[in-house]
């Protein structure tokens, strides 16, 4: 898969999970997740949760501040799918 | 694959609850002695539980999981705790009492699994959502939201209860228990993130009325 699906189907996730659409769309690489996305610990598990479900992929022993920007995440699922 | 295989029969093993089992049996006159009033918000809350819930209380001393089994004395319980107390000798003791350690600062998935695994297993978990002991006032602080992603996760519905706070050593303690919330049939399966910080204001009001149910009772 490539980058872009992996990202465009990682905005999707957080669309469906986020009452503000317009912060997603905005959305870039280096945002960062828990102050310019506004993700709290509890919901970035919940993230993480939704991302294995739909990847069919299985985070290894992650933790809350094993991610800090939104482009951390895509490089991880990135690497988990090759 | 093996090392897997065995972790899970290990997790399975029937002597796992040998040390929660021997002290209560040993300690049953007392318990029976220090026995809770239980004072229940409905008809629904006076159902025993059965299979697997979240059982959540507020805390106010480092004695409310012992108040919690006395109250909820049919059912096993495993605490959640944080993970500094397992970094001292006390963590023997609660490794020997299948507690799940938590890293409050740094939440990790394999803990949550460990919970919801629990939880899937039909046990009952037991946990303090305040995430501190709160000595200052009868109404308890205010509740974090990841029980409400542990119990989406587990499958199984939030018991909330209330431990009245003693006004003296010898008085009768008094512990309220609510009606099962299931957050997934209120909210469905996936709920947004918005909904799981109301989900926990909710719950932490219904904490804030069994306190008051449980404040009309002498003790």
């Amino acid at each position: 898969m490539k980058k872009e699906e992996i990202r465009e189907k990682l905005l999707d996730i957080l669309r469906s999970a986020s009452d503000d659409e317009s912060v997603v769309d905005v959305c870039t690489d280096d945002s960062v997740l828990q102050t310019d996305l506004g993700l709290s610990s509890v919901n970035m598990l919940y993230t993480v949760i939704a991302i294995e479900e739909t990847f069919n992929i299985r985070f290894e022993d992650v933790t809350v501040s094993s991610f800090r920007t939104f482009g951390d995440v895509v490089s991880y699922v990135e690497k988990k799918l090759s | 694959m093996k090392n897997e295989k065995k972790k899970n029969e290990k997790k399975r093993s029937p002597l796992r609850w040998l040390p929660f089992d021997f002290v209560r049996i040993t300690a049953a006159p007392g318990l029976l002695w220090f026995r809770p009033k239980i004072i229940y918000e409905n008809e629904n809350a006076k159902k025993k539980i059965r299979g697997g819930a979240l059982l959540i209380s507020n805390h106010i001393g480092l004695f409310d999981p012992m108040y919690l089994m006395m109250a909820i004395w049919y059912r096993r319980h495993r605490f959640i705790c944080k993970k500094e107390l397992t970094e001292h000798r006390l963590g023997f003791w609660l490794r020997l009492f299948r507690c799940i350690p938590i890293d409050k600062d740094d939440m990790s998935l394999a803990a949550l699994r460990r919970v919801t695994d629990a939880l899937k297993d039909g046990e009952l978990v037991s946990m303090f959502p305040e995430g501190q002991v709160s000595t200052q006032s009868e109404s308890p602080a205010g509740f974090k939201s990841g029980m409400v992603l542990m119990s989406i996760q587990g499958g199984v519905p939030i018991i909330p209860a209330y431990i009245k706070p003693r006004k003296h050593f010898y008085s009768r303690l008094v512990v309220a228990l609510g009606e099962p919330f299931d957050v997934t049939a209120r909210y469905g399966a996936r709920p947004k993130f918005s909904q799981l910080d109301e989900a926990a204001a909710l719950l932490y009001e219904k904490d804030l009325l069994l306190a008051q149910l449980a404040s009309r009772e002498r003790n």
